[in-house]
């Protein structure tokens, strides 16, 4: 039995819509595949110990909670985004997701910094795109659908054609309601705007994670899990999206 | 004349409504003011006395209807909206419904509960002389963005305007409301209890100072992120309060001093005490003499999904509603002290007066359900997103195989109290909530016929 421990970053800041879920998803997963898995919450100025780390998870927070947050890690982010490079597991929700990018462009034109350590933007909209989304991703090497729920003001666009979406909408708006991109997929990281939260009904995508951390420490995950509800719950949704 | 049109047009379809057997009370409200927009302002002329507004994320209803109670008791007569019905429609049809056919009948007050994001529409429609806000927690953002958002809302809606507030000055996320309005406020809160704690429980929102952002020290904690705080960068800190609540019991029926009144309650939780202090609050300001105030909140009782009763193949059958993360874990505490084993039934919609962002489930503490204590030994998932809400429980750390999903609200109640639990606990979000009620109400006449039958026979 392997002990596994994923790092929820400012849970006191970035904790909407649910975002919990997606931490007790992978948790109890993990326990089920017979694996201890804890959550450390680590807070504004606690220092991160990458290597005692097996994923990071950061979830939405609004525009103060955003700014703190960016102060924070703008200073050590080389060091985060070394590790990424390296394939740590990341799922950003939302306003993490934002963050990962050059800048946000608010409505009134002023303009917060991003992490940069992807090229593309976001632009504050004054209409939210808000509804019921589902997508078709590509998993370990499977296409698969993904559904969850966004709310987001943002409208987010690459600027560099080599930026690989997470996946292309089929309903919904996903980036920016346009070029049918959502979200962004690099090495084992994963920014998007679904929560629902996202990994509870898409256990495909919760194993893509499960998989990242389990490679990484030489550990298989050999055992099969029934997601016979968590399918029913998948497919209500995507049966009434198609059926628009 | 048109008036008068409007108001038979709107009895009509209330009426009608009524009798299809919908208890959507805000299609003829809508319908009226889509035939004469002014027909909210001209009915709200008929009020003699004052306008109050209730609003804030909880405890709307229950202060609403308290507060409404208490004048009441007191003789007055009120307009005054029914749970749920709390948008512009409904609070429409609630005076239509109240008026004469001419729409001149006069009433002493009107009682208004409010959805937060229509405050500011509302001011511009009536004139009320109180706004009270109960507290912000979050709930449904999906609606209407954030939270600030809507608190800036409410605060731009009384700007400029004579309103006095009534506040909750415990709560941090309603400090700056007396600064940027510049209005007259009074101020509720706890003095110390017995059941306050040190730690945070799970609060999620308003732990930030809403002047400087740095967090707030909490000396105490009354409920969630009620308490009593202060913040160590710019020292924002509770109010001086107007009404303090003191020497509060949960026995586990509620007791306390309000000042120095004496109040006692068939309700129970430290919500429903911050809800009887607010009320009794605005009763003190009117001007309520202190036995009426005493006698209206012990004579108050639950109602309607808020802990109704049924007897069901006779098993004790509870219908609660849910409709956020903190009133679900409400509800969820109240089963931990029901020592009988249960089924439990839960039936979770997406439509608008829902929430059709369910992610909520999530921020609440479902893992109530796995404890021992709860003793839950069937589980039906139902209502639009039955599979949502099973892999919630699933995830709760409940035993997969006593969670049955059946999306049909009838089949669902039927294989739910078919279970082997003692007592059966029937949750539903709002717009499912009425269909059960229904359901629930049938299965319990059919149960009161067949016993019948047998002393019949016997
Ligand atoms: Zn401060």
């Amino acid at each position: 039995m392997a002990g596994f421990v994923i790092a929820h970053m400012y849970p006191d800041l970035l904790n909407l819509y649910g975002d919990r879920g997606n931490l007790l998803c992978l948790q109890q997963r993990m326990r089920w595949h017979g694996h201890d898995c804890r959550i450390k919450n680590i807070r504004l100025g606690e220092k991160i110990e990458y290597a005692n780390i097996d994923m990071v998870f950061m979830g939405g927070g609004s525009d103060r909670e955003q700014g703190l947050v960016y102060r924070d890690l703008a200073g050590r982010s080389d060091e985060f985004m070394a590790r990424i490079e390296d394939g740590l597991p990341v799922l950003c929700i939302c306003g993490a997701y934002q963050l990962l990018g050059t800048s946000y462009i608010a409505v009134n034109g002023q303009v917060m910094e991003g992490l940069k350590f992807f090229n593309f933007i976001t632009r504050g909209a004054k209409n939210r795109l808000i509804g019921n989304v589902l997508i078709k991703a590509c998993m370990d090497g499977d296409e698969i659908s993904i559904v969850g729920f966004e709310n987001h003001g943002g409208r987010t666009f690459f600027e560099d054609d080599t930026l690989q979406a997470l996946g292309r909408v089929i309903k919904g708006y996903g980036n920016n309601g346009e070029d049918k991109k959502e979200g962004i997929k690099y090495k084992n990281l994963i920014g998007t705007y679904l929560h629902g939260p996202l990994l509870p009904k898409n256990p495909a995508a919760a194993d893509f994670f499960l998989k990242a951390m389990a490679r990484r420490r030489g550990v298989e995950l050999d055992s099969r899990l029934d997601d016979y509800i968590e399918k029913i719950a998948h497919e209500q949704i995507k049966n009434r999206l198609l059926a628009k | 004349m048109r008036k008068i049109l409007t108001i038979t047009a709107g009895k009509i379809l209330i009426f009608l409504s009524r009798m299809l057997g919908n208890q959507g009370t805000d299609f003829p409200g809508r319908a009226a003011r889509t035939l004469y927009p002014g027909i909210l302002k001209a009915l709200a002329a008929n009020i003699q006395e004052e306008i109050f507004i209730v609003t804030g994320t909880n405890g709307k209803t229950t202060t609403t209807n308290m507060i409404a109670s208490i004048l009441r008791e007191k003789g007055y007569t009120l307009v005054h909206n029914t749970a749920g019905a709390n948008m512009l429609s409904g609070i429409t049809t609630a005076f239509i419904e109240a008026s004469d056919l001419l729409g001149r009948k006069k009433f002493d007050y009107a009682l208004l509960e409010v959805d937060e994001a229509f405050v500011p529409l509302l001011i511009k429609e009536v004139r009320p002389r109180v706004v009270i806000i109960t507290n912000f927690f979050r709930d449904q953002l999906d609606r209407y963005g954030e939270l600030d958002h809507t608190i800036n809302l409410i605060k731009e809606g009384v700007r400029n305007t004579d309103i006095e507030l009534v506040l909750n000055g415990d709560d941090p996320l309603i400090s700056h409301f007396h600064n940027d309005t510049g209005l007259h406020c009074w101020y509720y809160g706890f003095a110390q209890t017995i059941y306050d704690s040190v730690e945070s429980m799970e609060s999620r929102e308003g732990r930030y100072c809403v002047f400087c952002g740095h967090e707030l020290d909490y000396q105490r904690y009354h409920y969630a992120q009620l308490g009593q705080f202060r913040c160590p960068e710019c020292d924002n800190h509770n109010p001086d309060m107007n009404f303090t609540g003191n020497k509060l019991k949960m026995n586990p029926f509620i007791e306390m001093n309000v000042n120095d009144l004496f109040i006692q309650s068939p309700y129970q939780g430290f919500y429903n005490a911050y809800n009887i202090l607010a009320a009794v609050s605005a009763a003190r300001l009117v001007g309520i003499e202190d036995r009426t105030i005493q006698r209206a909140i012990a004579g108050y009782r639950p109602r309607a999904g808020r802990m109704e009763n049924f007897i069901i193949n006779g098993k004790r059958t509870i219908l609660i509603l849910v409709k956020n993360p903190t009133g679900l874990n409400q509800t969820l505490s109240t089963l931990l002290y029901d020592t009988k084993s249960k089924n439990l039934f839960i039936a979770l919609n997406d439509n608008a007066a829902d929430g059709r962002d369910i992610s909520w489930i999530w921020d609440a503490d479902v893992e109530m359900l796995a404890d021992v204590k709860a003793r839950i030994v069937y589980v039906v998932s139902s209502g639009q997103r039955s599979g949502d809400m099973a892999v919630r429980i699933k995830y709760s750390g409940v035993n997969p195989g006593i969670i049955n999903i059946k999306s049909d609200l009838k089949e669902g109640i039927e294989l739910a109290v078919a279970g082997a639990g003692e007592t059966n606990y029937i949750l539903s979000t709002y717009t499912a909530l009425f269909e059960c009620q229904k359901i629930l109400r049938k299965l319990q006449k059919d149960d009161s016929k067949i016993v019948g039958q047998r002393q019949l026979q016997a």
